[in-house]
């Protein structure tokens, strides 16, 4: 798969921040430990100083250049959105 | 046996709609997924197999199976305000694992591993009264490098003679597709044209057609998803699809298919 395709390899130097932003996607808990102090809620996470910074403004461009898989970016901003701004929501 | 085969979009706007989506496109896939449990209503299979990819969700970077199997006695999952739990037919389940196996597919089963809404958003609307028990087997579509899509074929079509030599009445569900780019720039530009180009090659029963795709088109075209459909392909040979509906929402292309089989009524 090529450098310049959409999903690439996620690597290894991001594993920490793919799984914090899996965190953020998939344990609801977490997610809202990390809207309420998000410096507090990833303190034994091993994310780097820019890394926090990206996730807090979730920078979707800067984190995939640091090797963030763009789902997890996605998916984890999504829930963070529903979480902090509920909004209309129509459930099915 | 095989009696049915359906692709099934799941694109989660489905279940829970914000107001970014067009209400009345969304009750039109409701409608072409209220006629799928019609039709598989109609077919009375003994269980569905149902085909898709985690979203990364039962399989994060930890571990990363190409192709997996679900044989416990149960799966679950959670979204939002809904819980889900299937009852998994397991003879179905542990045969598909050990003659998978034998046929030269070396699959990863799993007795606990979540379930992402790949699986439950189709089968939310499309899961037949009474509900049926189902067996859940994963390919991996977003954690490159995935399986090409010839081996997704070829998996398919062992995969089609195991389910044949079976007692059961059985419908195989690919969930996912069409064009979509989550979480990229291309988000909101698909490439619908080249999914009605995909879906004339489908009705015309072509889909072997599709094994020979490589990786680097189906990223390009934002079809990663495509793989659920060219395994359930590769089972159903050369049946020509019905397309039920495709809608191009303004990121997603939400198809509703079925392949009419020869066994069915």
């Amino acid at each position: 798969m090529s450098e310049t395709a959409h999903y690439r390899f996620p690597p290894s130097s991001a594993y920490a921040l793919n799984r914090c932003l899996y965190a953020l996607k998939s344990d609801r808990a977490f997610a809202e430990r990390f809207l309420a102090d998000a410096q507090a809620a990833t303190s034994d996470m091993e994310l780097t100083h820019d890394e926090r910074a990206d996730l807090g403004r979730m920078d979707r461009d800067a984190l995939v250049a640091r090797g963030a898989h763009p789902y997890l970016v996605f998916m984890a901003g999504l829930r963070l959105k529903m979480l902090a701004e509920p909004g209309t929501l129509e459930y099915f | 046996m095989l009696v049915g085969a359906f692709a099934v979009a799941h694109t989660p706007q489905l279940l829970i709609r914000p107001e970014t989506e067009d209400r009345a496109l969304v009750l039109r896939v409701h409608e072409a997924m209220g006629r799928v449990k019609r039709r598989l209503e109609a077919l009375r299979p003994d269980a569905l197999v149902v085909i898709a990819g985690d979203h990364v969700e039962a399989f994060f970077l930890d571990a990363v199976p190409a192709l997996a199997v679900y044989v416990g006695r149960q799966c679950a999952g959670t979204f939002g305000p809904y819980r889900y739990r299937f009852d998994i037919h397991e003879g179905l389940a542990r045969d598909i694992v050990e003659q998978g196996i034998e046929r030269g597919f070396d699959l990863l089963y799993t007795q606990d591993a979540k379930l992402d809404y790949a699986f439950y958003v189709p089968l939310h609307f499309v899961m037949p009264e009474p509900p049926r028990p189902i067996v859940p087997l994963h390919v991996n579509v977003y954690l490159p490098p995935q399986p090409t899509p010839a081996r997704c074929h070829a998996w398919g079509r062992a995969l089609g003679e195991i389910l044949h030599a079976r007692p059961e009445r059985l419908a195989l569900i690919a969930s996912g597709g069409m064009s979509h780019f989550p979480g990229t720039d291309r988000y909101a530009s698909p490439e619908f044209d080249y999914d009605r180009g995909l879906l004339e090659t489908l009705v015309d029963g072509r889909g072997r057609e599709l094994a020979r795709l490589t990786g680097e088109e189906l990223d390009k075209r934002g079809n990663i998803e495509l793989r659920t459909w060219i395994t359930l392909l590769g089972a159903v040979g050369d049946a020509r699809a019905q397309v039920y509906c495709y809608e191009p929402s303004w990121h997603h292309g939400n198809a509703v298919v079925e392949w009419p089989l020869p066994a069915g009524p």
